[in-house]
């Protein structure tokens, strides 16, 4: 066999076994409060590492499998978070219904950026979702009333209660998180076995040949980044009811968007499995930073360790934590 | 009376103050296989661009079947079966073999056949069910291109263009492709358009050559008649001397 061209081949989908022992992990997750030494600090941690896991995912499809570097997908999950939030606090509807509400706008407005920005190639749509995230902030600083300025918006706290999705421990979130970042995983599995998620794919590699092989292609990158927005949308209700508060900063800010799309980035970009490593990886890095920064008295220690990983990542393991693995069975 | 395939009326390209085609005008019966030669720069691959609809024409128009493409976008003609490679071979790099040819099947296969027998038949067709599974990186150029053919055709062609599928290749391989090719038109009736520099190798296959020469048509006929014809002697193949013997 002669080998054209060099490097090592490239990860598309996980391993077949991948499933299987991921879903011991997650069994693993789920019997995690009945376990003895663990406490309500350390559950609410993995809440958070599967918060961020699930807008990982989300991001993931438009990005990862789309090719569509999305810089600004905070927006999706500030107009998740802030449309729930307002709506429950100024018009008491309960966050089952505001959800769809969020899910809803959020597509609405990828549907407007993407029709306005994806029929141009190159770094026009990228420029745009960080105009965006901008606009919003300023929005959002604009209509204090709703959205509580700069200040953010809180969730008025009513106590344990389904009907509203609030609960005073973590213990709910967990099983509402592991359930979100399973039907993510599976659902991200189809996308990339399915014809749709391979015109994706294409798009992705070459837009040109995508064309000439029949693949269409403003269509494809529209719909992509609608569903990834959705999707973000969606895992913001996990996001809001579980931190009960947004601001303009933890929706729209730097330090969220690289939030968003570190756990691909470490995990294995394009992947299934990726995000999933990926979050669990930048959640533990950061809740070690934070409390080793909290230690010695330095603020925002994290956004120093991720530049760090992403930097480590780019130049060692451009495939991600699961690409190494992957490289690693193949050997 | 056959019908015709492709007609290229009166088309212009210019990039800026640089004129890549001036007035082409050309057509190609249904289930030809017709050559279309000329030196570098001569504006073959740009023709490709506006035939397949990646690029309008400044001038003129399109086309296909006795149905106006000109306007068309370039995915839509392919999923009519207007189909195309391109000169530097362009894969889907982090898909298989299987997934490029998928890809194209899924989106242009009529509705009612089988999506896997039809990537199934491709793939054997052209000799690349061992490699199925590979990345494009991992294959030799003629497998590389043989990817791309199969990719061009998969779902619905009826229109084949081939840019420079052929250079490149060893004689063996050179000559195992145009069989190949050859059997497209015979088996499934497509109609070929192959830009080619193998003159000796694309001799033998096409029924008619349109010679392009300084973004225009110098000459059009059968392989014997362009081989003799003084202009394109003159103006093409005066440095190569009979390299279409
Ligand atoms: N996208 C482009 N922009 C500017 N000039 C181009 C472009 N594509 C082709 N050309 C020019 O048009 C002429 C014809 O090119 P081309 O169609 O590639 O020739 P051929 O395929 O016959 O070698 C060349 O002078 C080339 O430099
Ligand atoms: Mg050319």
């Amino acid at each position: 066999m002669t080998v054209n061209g060099a490097g090592r081949p490239r990860s598309t989908v996980g391993v077949s076994g991948e499933p299987l022992w991921l879903l011991g992990v997650l069994a693993a997750v789920a019997i995690l409060p009945a376990l003895p030494f663990i406490n309500n600090f350390i559950i609410a941690a993995v809440v958070r590492a599967l918060i961020f896991i699930a807008l990982g995912q989300a991001w993931n499809v438009v990005a990862g499998i789309g090719g569509l570097l999305s810089l600004g997908h905070g927006v999706f999950l500030g107009i998740g978070c802030y449309t729930m939030g307002i709506l429950f606090n100024h018009f008491g509807l309960p966050p089952w219904f505001g959800v769809f509400a969020g899910v809803a706008l959020a597509c609405v407005v990828a549907a407007a950026m993407g029709a306005l920005t994806l029929r141009v190639r190159g770094v026009f749509f990228a420029l745009a979702t960080v105009s965006v995230s901008l606009a919003l902030v300023q929005l959002s600083r604009h209509f204090v009333d709703l959205t509580g300025g700069a200040d953010g918006l809180s969730l008025k706290f009513i106590g344990n209660s389904l009907w509203v999705g609030q609960s005073r421990t973590p213990t709910p979130f967990l099983y509402a998180g592991l359930a979100v970042v399973v039907l993510y995983y599976f659902a991200t599995r189809m996308i990339l076995a399915s014809s749709f998620g391979l015109t994706m794919m294409a798009v992705r590699d070459d837009e040109t040949a995508a064309a000439a092989a029949g693949v269409a292609v403003f269509r494809t990158k529209l719909f992509g980044l609608v569903l990834s927005a959705g999707m973000t949308a969606f895992a913001a209700a996990l996001y809001m009811q579980f931190y009960m508060a947004i601001d303009p900063e933890a929706a729209f800010g730097l330090s969220q968007a690289i939030q968003l799309q570190l756990p691909s980035l470490l995990g294995g970009i394009g992947t299934a499995i990726g995000p999933v490593i990926g979050g669990a990886i930048m959640i533990f890095m950061s809740e070690v930073t934070n409390w080793g920064s909290t230690k010695i008295g330095v603020e925002g220690g994290d956004i120093l360790v991720y530049g760090i990983l992403l930097l480590v990542v780019v130049l060692r393991a451009p495939q991600g934590v699961a690409g190494l693995f992957k490289s690693a069975i193949v050997r | 009376m056959t019908s015709l395939a492709l007609e290229v009326v009166g088309v212009g390209r210019r990039f800026g103050g640089l004129v890549a085609l001036r007035d082409v005008t050309f057509s190609v019966a249904e289930g030809e296989i017709v050559g279309l030669i000329g030196p570098n720069g001569a504006g073959k691959s740009t023709l490709f661009e506006i035939i397949s609809g990646n690029m309008p024409p400044s001038h003129g128009a399109i086309r296909y079947f006795g149905a106006d493409v000109t306007g068309k976008a370039a995915y839509l003609r392919r999923r009519d079966g207007l189909c195309r490679t391109f000169q530097k071979v362009r894969l889907f790099e982090t898909m298989t073999v299987e997934q490029n040819v998928r890809v194209a099947a899924s989106q242009c296969l009529p509705s009612g056949r089988s999506l896997a027998s039809e990537v199934d038949d491709m793939l054997q067709q052209f000799h690349l069910g061992d490699l199925r599974h590979r990345k494009p990186s991992e294959l030799t150029l003629a497998d590389r291109k043989r990817v791309e053919i199969a990719r061009a055709v998969a779902g619905a062609c009826r229109l084949l263009m081939l840019d420079e599928s052929l250079s490149g290749l060893t004689h063996d391989e050179a000559h195992r492709l145009v069989s190949e090719i050859i059997l497209l038109n015979k088996s499934r009736g497509i109609t070929v358009v192959i830009v080619e520099h193998v003159l000796s190798v694309l001799a033998a296959m096409v029924q008619r050559l349109v010679v392009l020469h300084n973004a225009t048509i110098v000459a059009m006929g059968t392989p014997t008649e362009i081989a003799n014809n003084p202009l394109v002697i003159e103006a093409y193949l005066g440095s190569q001397g009979g390299a279409l013997t």
